[in-house]
């Protein structure tokens, strides 16, 4: 820990660290700056200029993301003479870009319209017959679109391959008005974390082949919520809307920051597991493939329970909220059940890496440690209800929950998936972390929770 | 807040106001004069024989029923902004993007439908466009239907429906 130091912007005292960037105090302050290369994941890398500052006893503006603070610095960000320059650079940024707006899927998060609204709204100066042409749909693999037009060259996408993944894929070439970013001849961009270049891009230059054109982004609604791919718990916003007459649907998964789990990344498995959210989807109560009314299945239910009492073996999942889970346990003793979840069926060593990618692919697996649920595979019991767990477990008479369709249904409930209910949920490291109810069906499919109350009365 | 109430005298408590007739006179006397007015010349009146008789007041502002434009080569100037869906304050367009690939932009609507049952009329969709591909030009002020569904219109109907007053072609800049 390095000395604290007072610093004065805009005529206000801060108290900072001594020698960390001037530019994170001011987004830490929200004191309103432009920025497209600078990012708290790749440091500072000085190349566009955006975040130009008055700093008292230098003779021209400084850029704050490259500027230690030091003790008794005056800085001044709100001055005419600021304005102009920021307002200068943002035309020069703007001579070539192609405006196309209209069929930019950034458009709505866009830096470059964002900064154009705040320190912009000029007329441009430099009228050029026509605008420098580049490739304008470039698939660089793993999902990501280039668009080179509309290209600010922030370099973030090819410092993130350079100092994140290590894998050094991109890269920018050509110079003055032709330089590009672009991968290596014949090479393309491929490593299981590309698609977060996609939310590095300042502006619509790399867009996900994914998400393309699906919808526009003033539309969705976002929450909170954990990835459920492995027990890493990275934090995710689910971005999902309702449109007029139809249901509520999940667009896209993105990182949320969290220094303590994921930092600013998620991995392109997890972000594309939105997917499974809706596929292959069990609706209806079913029994041997008919569909059966409520009141008859919680009649089935019943009598099942009761006749193999004492006789009852409840699996759990371990990707179920700790909610879902302490609830079933309750109503375990209650029909004086033994429980279990054998966890060996989520060990993925292929998955693993020592980024953000844990082998073991349950979302909750600490908490079934914690409260004791035995992991045991053999089953003796007559009767076998199942809560989610994706193994195949064999008995005379079966119950399963589930929020998936699967191969052998007898008596089957469907339950609501984790977007449909809101619980906490324990990472591998011990963290206990909290996801928000997100989709709101038309015609909403019961929780766990709301089952065992039903077949309680 | 005492001083902000102005008392105002209740109207209607004289003699010839609580006796009323005078009042009844003077409307029955407006309405008579118009009624022997119109007798007497029937084509002053001003209304009109519809449908045998067409209504020959509708301008080029005039808001009429929706199209869409046409580049110059003949395809759909519509690129999916969803500019119009946003703008719609009774929220009855229906757009469904997809790529395109006939060289010019790079999206299109895959579905485009108007709710004109829903519709207002109010002509936001038509300020909102940045491309000119959504007007209410048509001069076509009466939709019929046998259900609902008839007034829900696509993509190919809109694109079929012609400008009234020239300009048969979008002006946007491509």
């Amino acid at each position: 820990m390095s000395k604290m130091i007072d610093i004065i912007v805009d005529g206000k005292t801060y108290n900072v660290e001594e020698d960390s960037l001037l530019i994170d105090l001011l987004i830490k302050e929200k004191i309103k700056v432009p920025y497209f290369c600078y990012h708290e994941s790749l440091g500072a890398d000085g190349n566009c200029r955006m975040c130009m500052v008055e700093i008292e006893g230098q003779k021209r503006p400084q850029i704050a993301c490259d500027t230690f603070v030091k003790e008794g610095m005056e800085v001044r960000s709100k001055t005419p003479n600021i304005a102009k320059v920021r307002r200068d650079i943002l035309e020069l940024e703007l001579i070539n870009h192609p405006v196309d707006c209209p069929v930019c899927d950034q458009a709505g998060e866009c830096s470059l319209q964002i900064f154009y609204m705040q320190h912009g709204l000029h007329d441009t100066e430099v009228t050029i017959p026509e605008k420098v042409k580049h490739e304008k749909h470039l698939d660089l693999g793993s999902n990501v679109i280039l668009d080179q037009e509309r290209c600010v060259l922030c370099a973030r996408c090819t410092r993130f391959t350079d100092k994140i993944t290590h894998t050094h894929e991109l890269g920018i070439v050509g110079r003055g008005d032709d330089s590009k970013v672009s991968t290596m001849p014949g090479r393309k961009l491929d490593n299981p974390y590309a698609m977060n270049v996609v939310d590095l891009c300042p502006v619509g230059a790399l867009t996900s082949k994914d998400f393309r054109f699906s919808q526009r982004v003033w539309f969705l609604k976002v929450s909170n919520s954990i990835c459920h791919g492995c027990a890493k718990g990275c934090n995710l916003y689910i971005d999902h809307n309702k449109i007029k007459y139809k249901d509520d649907v999940v667009y896209r998964f993105r990182p949320r920051r969290n220094d303590a789990v994921n930092g600013f990344f998620i991995c392109d498995e997890g972000r594309l597991s939105y997917k499974e959210l809706e596929e292959n989807r069990q609706e209806i109560i079913v029994l041997k493939n008919q569909e059966l009314s409520e009141d008859k299945a919680i009649k089935e239910f019943k009598s099942k329970v009761d006749k193999y009492k004492g006789n009852t073996t409840i699996i759990v999942d371990a990707n179920l909220y700790t909610e879902e889970i302490e609830a079933i346990l309750e109503f375990a003793k209650e029909i004086d059940a033994q429980v279990i979840s054998p966890l060996g069926i989520y060990k993925d060593e292929d998955f693993g890496d020592d980024m953000l990618k844990s082998s073991m692919r349950a979302a909750n697996y600490k908490t079934i440690q914690r409260l004791n649920i035995a992991e045991s595979t053999s089953i003796q019991s007559d009767l076998i209800i199942n809560f989610n767990h994706p193994s195949e477990i064999h008995a005379s008479e079966k119950i399963s929950f589930l929020t998936h369709k699967n191969k052998d249904l007898e008596l089957t409930f469907p339950i609501a998936s984790y977007s449909e209910s809101s619980g906490h949920l324990t990472n591998e490291d011990g963290i206990t972390q909290a996801c928000e109810r997100t989709v709101f069906k038309n015609t909403p499919i019961p929780t766990i929770q709301e089952w065992i109350q039903k077949v309680r009365t | 807040m005492s001083q902000n109430i102005k008392v105002i005298p209740r109207h209607g408590s004289s003699f010839k106001d609580k006796l009323y007739l005078p009042a009844i006179y003077d409307g029955v006397k407006v309405t008579f004069k118009h009624l022997f007015k119109n007798l007497n010349d029937s084509n002053a009146v001003d209304t009109l024989e519809y449908p045998e008789e067409q209504p020959t007041d509708i301008t080029s502002r005039y808001r009429g029923l929706h199209r869409l434009t046409h580049r110059p080569d003949a395809s759909i100037a519509c690129v999916a902004c969803f500019m119009c869906a946003t703008a719609c304050p009774a929220d009855c367009i229906f757009i469904e993007a997809t790529a395109r690939k006939d060289g010019h932009d790079e999206k299109m609507p895959k579905t485009f439908f108007i709710d004109t049952l829903e519709c207002v009329f109010c002509g936001y969709c038509v300020e909102a466009c940045p491309c000119d591909a959504i007007r209410m030009d048509t001069g076509i002020f009466s939709l019929t239907g046998n259900n609902r569904e008839d007034f829900v219109l696509g993509k190919e109907q809109l694109l079929a429906n012609k400008g009234a007053f020239g300009e048969e072609i979008c002006s946007a800049r491509n």
